[in-house]
């Protein structure tokens, strides 16, 4: 009777705390949704109300529309940018990670050693040799590099140690009779790789493909140091300079920018909720 | 739900499918029948306003000079254009013609990262004798004429008048003349302490809600620098290539910011400057009428305008007053320049439209526009009669007066400009005592300094 | 060497060959070259000359460097504990079996997928003294203690515990991982323990949490690397101020490299955070042998 009590006692309080952090959470999405909705003069209202008298949906238009900010053109750069490097990633890294996964070789240990430690290596270390790196691809070969988006995604046709990780992972699990059968039949390396692996590690694939997307969508860095004109400038590097700009935008048009930064990833990750969930887990698990 | 999903996913790439492919597109904006005209890119910091202003410029030159010459001027505005320019003209891709701000002369000028023009100047007739001293001399450095001005600043008192006379009984019994502003930092005190207002809450805590003045307001840090001028100062002794942050001037106009959080309240302060809004808002202090006294420059009267109309008429400008007796007309000028970076592929038709600027009619009708001073020596008299800042006079007298400076004339001035930043935000909030604090600075950036020469003697010798 | 394997190796290195291309090009490379910049007076306008430690030996004396190392470390010693243990509480909270379990998840979830952009902006308004919901929030509570709202980014004490704050907002990703790592501890291990009469405060320190030490491992090197990279947020909400109290290790890096163009003083810059980087993970690694427990397979 005690222990059901308690077991009634410990439920509730469990339910307490987690409504009070989701409402921690949660919070503050509400407030920016509600502040992109305020007219001028309730946003510098002291002290603020929660909610809009009247909803001010004009201010979505104005933070699109701006003469200065090109809000489309920053959306077609960004998606540009994430596509060409989700390809690229989710590509070469399946390729790469089938070969330390599924072929035995001497020395493939120590290279998976060492392509797990280049995860640790900090971007701050790598971005002024690559940057003098562009500076010298671009005086030395007919391509320019700096000032175009070239340096954000050409890298990701390389490999990303982190996805070759994550695909690996998923690829040892693959019974080897499967490829086994394919090589008697006379299938050769690549065919398998091609044929049975990849279409067999659709969900490993989705998982690299949405984060490195979430990667280029909210990448920061990088397009502040090789993008030049504003033309050219992604989402994320387009609104802080919103932010910043001499004679700051009204906060409630700057929220409904991000809201309608923030938009597109919330619905990606309602309708691939697990495939996230599945991807964090894997890679922080096996580690 | 999976059918829901499916179809949500695939509205999404839908979405993005459209975007790529009917997506605007930066779009080369030459007109077809000047598609073989030299293009010229102009990078600009300016936003709004200011940024239309230029573009009529350019419209007007393209259209003038640029049909003739088969040169067309391309207009970019740019955030953070000086760091944006330094670095694409490092990495060999800089703009043609880079509308910066003046410290960038030196600092550009001093890494090798801009192209001199004193040729191209004399080419076109362009000669001292055009210019005033002050913006002419800041275009230099170690003997090249790095950048020709555009619009010029000059920063004077302005003063709420209106308030002013509301407080005439209080201003009189404190032996102070309301119908005219102070004329020293001394007067500017007691003026300010008069018609500065608080009120306690219930739990006695005081909230400022009028200052008279303050020294720097948020988002106008820019001029801090500048301010050990009225105290008859300066920072760095270009001759001597030292910094001078202990003289004896400067540690007075620091001592003198730490009186106002001191006399106020730190949280006050804080409270206060982060209630109000930038200089071109509604919100700003002094358009609201909650600051009656700041430094600032000849563009408030399009802005006070533009905000709050009814206070067109109730406000004035004067030299900003001075520590020391004697000293008068004390003006801090920093200027727009327009430079060509380093590995600039089209030389001589940058310059086109740089000189095109130059004329006498084309640069008033460009500051008239950004509410600003010429840096012409010659100015019309349609200028000073039909300017939008009725007291574009007291600028004009301003920038022409001996006591006009430029911005320290030093290449770590950025550098210098932070650190004092710094300083001037501790010694506000009252975390810093100003004179060990500027020892400690004097002393970290006269390092930073003798490094930059070192540095600097050891490329020429590499060069040669 | 048979045939064989030396076709196995030429076919795993084929089908290596984009990382190690990419591995040379887009790592090796940089930080060799990174070295030699760090040795040398470095402007990209002029080429490299070489000057020894030069820059190392001014960073030494370089006050501003270590206000920016001491400004990370003090960002890291607020952050680092409450981020972890802060996501392993709500890890664990979450694992209990209630209704709606799912969906809150998903809530605590959704601010780590915020882009950092955008919840920069939200918090530098949720912050603003008088304006801000966080003030008006605590409007009760300051009520009573009689005290005004703290300035949070506009005064120096506050600024990092401002952004420390911030960081616990986006703690789904941790969460996560600790959940997982929940729900791979044997149930059999609970119900041995109830039987021997432990309580459910003696289960969570005697099971779950051994249990859970190589994750919670992995959170804190992960944890590490992040936090001495931080430039965004500094970057976006504070600009490094106020009296540069948030001026971020990688920021000064950044400024040096990107605003003075000091390419060679950065890179310095940079080898020290490696090296950083490597002696607290390797400090991490270290001790783990002391309270990470590996269950053995």
């Amino acid at each position: 009777m005690t222990n059901r009590r308690e077991k009634f006692w410990t439920k509730l309080a469990t339910y307490m705390v987690l409504i009070v952090i989701c409402a921690l959470a949660i919070i503050p999405l509400f407030w920016m949704v509600s502040t992109s909705l305020k007219s001028d003069t309730q946003i510098v209202e002291s002290p603020p109300r929660w909610l809009p008298d009247k909803l001010v949906w004009n201010n979505y238009r104005l933070a699109i529309s701006s003469d200065w900010a090109h809000f489309p053109l920053w959306t077609r750069n960004t998606l540009i940018i994430a596509a060409l490097a989700v390809i690229g990633t989710t590509f070469s890294s399946a390729i790469v990670a089938y070969g330390f996964a599924k072929i035995r070789f001497r020395g493939r240990g120590v290279l998976f050693a060492l392509m797990l430690s280049t995860m640790m290596i900090p971007f701050p270390v790598l971005m002024v040799p690559l940057f003098s790196i562009f500076v010298w691809m671009g005086d030395h070969t007919p391509i320019q590099w700096l000032g175009t988006s070239k340096p954000l995604w050409a890298p990701c046709w390389f490999g990303s140690a982190f996805s070759i990780f994550l695909l690996r992972q998923f690829f040892i699990t693959v019974p080897d009779e499967l490829s086994e059968a394919a090589r008697i039949d006379g299938c050769s390396e690549w065919g398998i790789f091609w044929r049975i692996m990849l279409p067999l590690s659709r969900p490993a694939l989705s998982v690299v493909a949405l984060f490195t997307f979430m990667w280029a969508w909210r990448d920061f860095l990088g397009p502040l140091i090789y993008l030049q004109r504003p033309t050219q400038y992604t989402l994320a590097l387009g609104l802080q300079t919103l932010q910043s700009q001499h004679g700051s935008t009204p906060w409630n048009q700057l929220m409904a920018a991000s809201v309608l930064v923030i938009l597109p990833v919330l619905v990606l990750f309602f309708i691939a909720q697990k495939t996230f969930i599945e991807g964090i887990a894997t890679t922080g698990l096996k580690g | 739900m999976k059918i829901i999903s499916r179809i949500i996913l695939t509205l999404l790439l839908g979405g993005a499918l459209c975007v790529l492919v009917f997506g605007p597109r930066p779009e080369p904006a030459i007109p077809a029948e000047r598609a073989h005209d030299v293009v010229i890119h102009y990078w600009e910091k300016w936003l709004g306003p200011e940024y239309d202003a230029i573009q009529q410029i350019v419209n007007d030159f393209n259209n003038s000079v640029g049909r003739e010459k088969y040169i067309y001027v391309e207009l970019m505005s740019m955030s953070d254009i000086d760091q944006k320019t330094l670095v694409a003209t490092a990495g060999g891709v800089p703009p043609d013609v880079a509308g910066l701000w003046d410290p960038m002369v030196v600092q550009l000028g001093s890494l090798g990262a801009l192209e001199p023009l004193e040729d191209l100047a004399k080419a076109h007739g362009i000669t001292a004798a055009d210019y005033k001293p002050v913006y002419w001399n800041g275009s230099h450095w170690a003997g090249h004429l790095y950048a020709l001005p555009s619009t010029p600043a000059a920063v004077a008192l302005f003063y709420n008048t209106r308030i002013f006379h509301e407080n005439a009984a209080k201003l009189r019994a404190a032996g102070l003349d309301p119908d005219r502003p102070p004329q020293t930092i001394d007067e500017l005190d007691r003026y300010s302490d008069v018609l500065t207002t608080f009120v306690t809450d219930a739990h006695g805590n005081r909230h400022v809600t009028r200052v008279g003045y303050l020294p720097m307001p948020p988002e106008w840090d820019w001029y801090v620098t500048s301010m050990p001028l009225w105290f008859g100062a300066e920072e760095w002794n270009v001759k001597s290539r030292q910094f001078t942050l202990t003289d004896p001037g400067v540690i007075r106009t620091f001592d003198w910011m730490e009186s106002f959080p001191r006399k106020l309240g730190v949280a006050a302060v804080s409270e206060f400057f982060t209630s109000q809004g930038g200089f071109d808002t509604a919100q700003n202090s002094f358009m609201r009428g909650t600051q009656v006294m700041e430094l600032q420059g000849p563009w408030m009267a399009l802005y006070i305008h533009h905000n709050n109309p009814s206070m067109d008429h109730d406000w004035a400008v004067a030299p900003f007053p001075t520590a020391v007796p004697g000293l008068k007309d004390v003006t801090y000028c920093p200027f727009d320049t327009l430079m060509i970076p380093r590995g600039c592929k089209h030389i001589p038709e940058a310059f086109e439209f740089i000189a095109y600027v130059q004329q006498q009619a084309v640069m008033e009708k460009l500051c008239m526009l950004h509410c600003k001073g010429s840096p012409l020596s010659k100015v019309s008299s349609n200028f000073l009669h039909h300017h939008p800042n009725p007291y574009i006079g007291v600028f004009e007298m301003l920038a022409s007066s001996p006591n006009a400076h430029m911005t320290m004339q030093c290449p770590i001035a950025q550098e210098a400009g932070a650190e004092l930043t710094a300083i001037v935000q501790g010694v506000l909030a009252l975390e810093v005592d100003p004179v060990p604090a500027l020892e400690r600075a004097q002393v970290r950036l006269q390092a930073r300094y003798d490094e930059f020469e070192t540095a600097l003697k050891r490329r020429m010798r590499v060069k040669n | 060497m048979t045939r064989g394997e030396t076709r196995n190796l030429l076919k795993g290195l084929a089908f290596l060959s984009p990382w190690l291309v990419g591995f040379a090009v887009f790592m090796l490379l940089p930080i060799v070259l990174s070295m030699y910049y760090s040795l040398s007076d470095y402007n990209l306008l002029q080429p490299p000359a070489y000057i020894g430690a030069a820059n190392y030996r001014a960073l030494m004396h370089d006050g501003i460097f270590w206000k920016s190392l001491r400004v990370t470390m003090l960002y890291a010693a607020i952050s680092l504990p409450a981020g972890l243990f802060i996501s392993l509480g709500v890890a664990v909270l979450l694992n209990v079996s209630v209704r709606g379990q799912s969906i809150f998840r998903t809530i605590i979830f959704v601010p780590s997928l915020v882009p950092t952009i955008a919840a920069a902006i939200l918090w530098k308004w949720m912050f603003n003294q008088r304006l801000g919901l966080i003030n008006r929030a605590l409007a009760p509570l300051l009520e009573l203690l009689h005290k005004s709202g703290p300035p949070w980014l506009d005064q120096s004490s506050w600024v990092i515990p401002s952004l420390a704050l911030m960081s616990i907002w986006s703690v789904g990703n941790t969460v996560i991982i600790y959940l997982a790592g929940l729900q791979d501890v044997p149930r059999e291990l609970y119900e041995a323990a109830e039987l021997d009469g432990a309580g459910k405060t003696q289960q969570l320190w005697h099971v779950t949490i051994p249990m859970i030490s190589p994750v919670i491992f992995f959170n804190l090197v992960m944890a590490i690397i992040g936090i001495l990279q931080v430039f965004d947020t500094p970057f976006m909400m504070t600009r490094g101020g106020p009296n540069r109290a948030s001026y971020f290790y990688t920021y000064y890096l950044y400024d040096n490299a990107f605003t003075s163009l000091k390419m060679g003083y950065a890179s310095a810059m940079a080898w020290i955070q490696l090296l950083l980087v490597l002696a607290l993970t390797g400090i991490a690694f270290w001790s783990s042998k002391k309270w990470v427990y590996y269950q053995s397979k």
